[in-house]
């Protein structure tokens, strides 16, 4: 199957140049777009791994949804309206420095993979096997996170309503 | 090189179908999609009592307007493409695709017949049939957010940009209700697979009634309705554009540039007529016919020769397409605009509670009938 490998290595390449692009990118919102190239690029390397699911999941949460509010906020910033974007030695720093972290632990990661191989009872990660997983062995811990959301999405109703006088 | 075609055939075999029916099927949504332009606006002039239009002509022959998409879109090619001092080029040229491939990406989904058989190959009458069919409509659907955004961030003009926040918050907020009335009809059907929904309203219901998705979720079929035309962004729920008052976030598009936004609209009147069809309305079934030919409740029979079944199935899915597109174009000339804020509520207090209720009844249903 040369065509499904030459596509993940193509999926794969667009990935990583969207995401280098990203880092390097001033302008936020541009930099947002990018970054939508990444994530519906790894969402092609999933349906090329023959993932379906992962692959709607991944366009549907993170590229329709996540995305979506990511620039919808982003141009409410003050940095989306300005022509050059403002230097700051602080901001270079920081970044700088969370980069070489996030690299050291991403060395350790791949270093790790290296040894691994798929164990025995690795099966595909079907839909019906997501499903029994998520209200099987994981219902609790499932509608408890949905018990947070829920909190958070009180919260943020609560701070975004204006204080009315009693 | 044969090597590598003996090695891959089956791949290449599945390609070279499916564009072969692409071809055909996007030639045929294209051609359709450009007389829905001249069919908008001569049921606007029915309804408002005028002609439309009724003046472009080849040679002198008018056919009572049916040269005007063509007329249309030589003068849309010949129109200056301006572009804004401060706009973001790249973005700005990047939105309109945003707006037209995702759209166009949807209609390999969509079956539009069930099979015919051409020199002993089984062809099936859809051009990709993925098992999560209906995610990935809705992933697609998803991104034509995007198109609306950049093309009102990008022009940076106020009026456009609010256009676009105005886009954005309308269709996150009905691509939820979209999502979740679908969830009664996967829970059903027991399949996201359109081509195997569309098999399974196959049947009859107590021996007479077409076992279609809309008897078994008649609310699920309004709230999509609503849902779909507000995703659309079309009347009532135009708020996005506002061509005559509120400025919409095409404002400074000009050109093919516009009528690419133009064009992405028409061709989702025509997908989710599509859509509400193949969920909805049986897709490609006709009543009563089967693969060998008709059989009536009664016990009469008519066989038929597959050929003229599997045309049959054809025509029956585009009458169903033509209906709703007619549809859709009656209720945007019947029904004014909705305020932005009846529009939200309507969403989030309307549509949403009763979309979740529907899941449920569904779910109480299934398991009353023993089918969970």
């Amino acid at each position: 199957m040369i065509i499904i490998t030459a596509a993940i290595y193509v999926f794969g390449g667009l990935a990583a140049l969207a995401t280098l692009l990203m880092i390097f990118q001033r302008d936020p919102v541009k930099a947002a777009m990018l970054m939508l190239g990444a994530l519906l690029s790894t969402a092609g390397l999933y349906l090329a791994l023959s993932a379906q699911l992962l692959a709607v999941l991944q366009i549907i949460l993170y590229a329709g949804a996540i995305m979506t509010l990511f620039i919808v906020a982003l141009t409410a910033t003050p940095a989306a309206w300005r022509d050059k974007p403002a230097r700051g030695s602080f901001a270079k720093v920081l970044g700088l420095a969370v980069a070489a972290v996030i690299l050291t632990e991403l060395l350790k990661v791949s270093g790790a993979l290296k040894a691994i191989i798929v164990s025995p009872e690795f099966t595909e990660t079907g839909t019906l096997d997501l499903a029994m997983a998520l209200f099987g062995r994981f219902a609790f811990q499932f509608e408890l996170l949905s018990l947070v959301i829920l909190a958070a999405i009180v919260a943020a109703v609560a701070l975004a309503s204006k204080r009315r006088p009693a | 090189m044969m090597e590598f075609f003996e090695a891959n055939k089956d791949i290449l075999l599945f390609a070279g179908a499916a564009g072969a029916k692409l071809a055909v099927f996007l030639g045929a949504v294209m051609g359709f999609t450009a007389l829905m332009t001249l069919a908008e606006r001569k049921v606007s002039a029915l309804m408002q009592d005028r002609i439309g239009p009724n003046r472009a002509s080849v040679f002198g022959f008018a056919f009572n307007g049916l040269f005007q998409p063509v007329a249309d879109a030589i003068k849309m090619i010949l129109k200056e493409d301006f572009l804004p001092g401060r706009a973001e080029k790249l973005l700005f040229t990047l939105a309109p695709f945003f707006a037209l491939v995702p759209v166009l990406a949807l209609f390999a989904l969509i079956p539009f017949g069930d099979y015919v058989m051409v020199y002993g190959y089984q062809v099936e009458l859809q051009v990709a049939d993925l098992p999560l069919g209906l995610f990935f409509v809705l992933a697609l659907s998803g991104l034509a957010i995007y198109g609306v955004f950049l093309g009102g961030w990008a022009s940076k003009n106020n009026f456009a940009l609010l256009g676009a926040l105005r886009g954005a918050a309308q269709m996150v907020s009905y691509e939820v209700v979209l999502g979740l009335t679908l969830v009664g009809l996967m829970m059903i059907y027991g399949s996201a697979s359109l081509q195997d929904m569309v098999r399974a309203q196959g049947g009859l219901l107590f021996g007479f009634l077409p076992a279609w998705g809309v008897v078994y979720q008649p609310f699920a079929f309004i709230l999509f309705l609503v849902a779909s035309t507000a995703e659309n962004k079309r009347t009532p729920f135009d708020l996005v554009e506002g061509e005559s008052e509120i400025i919409g976030y095409f404002l400074e598009y000009s050109s093919m540039r516009f009528a690419a936004f133009m064009f992405a609209e028409f061709i989702e009147i025509v997908l989710i007529s599509m859509l509400i069809a193949t969920l909805f309305f049986g897709g490609w079934q006709v009543p009563y016919l089967y693969e060998t030919g008709f059989l009536f409740p009664g016990g009469a029979e008519l066989p038929l020769n597959h050929y003229l079944v599997s045309a049959m199935q054809v025509g029956s899915f585009a009458v169903k397409t033509i209906f709703f597109c007619w549809f859709s174009l009656v209720v945007r000339w019947t029904l004014p605009r909705f305020r932005f804020d009846q529009m939200m509520n309507l969403c989030w207090k309307a549509l949403l509670p009763l979309a979740l209720l529907n899941i449920l009844a569904t779910g109480a249903a299934l398991l009353y009938l023993g089918k969970l």
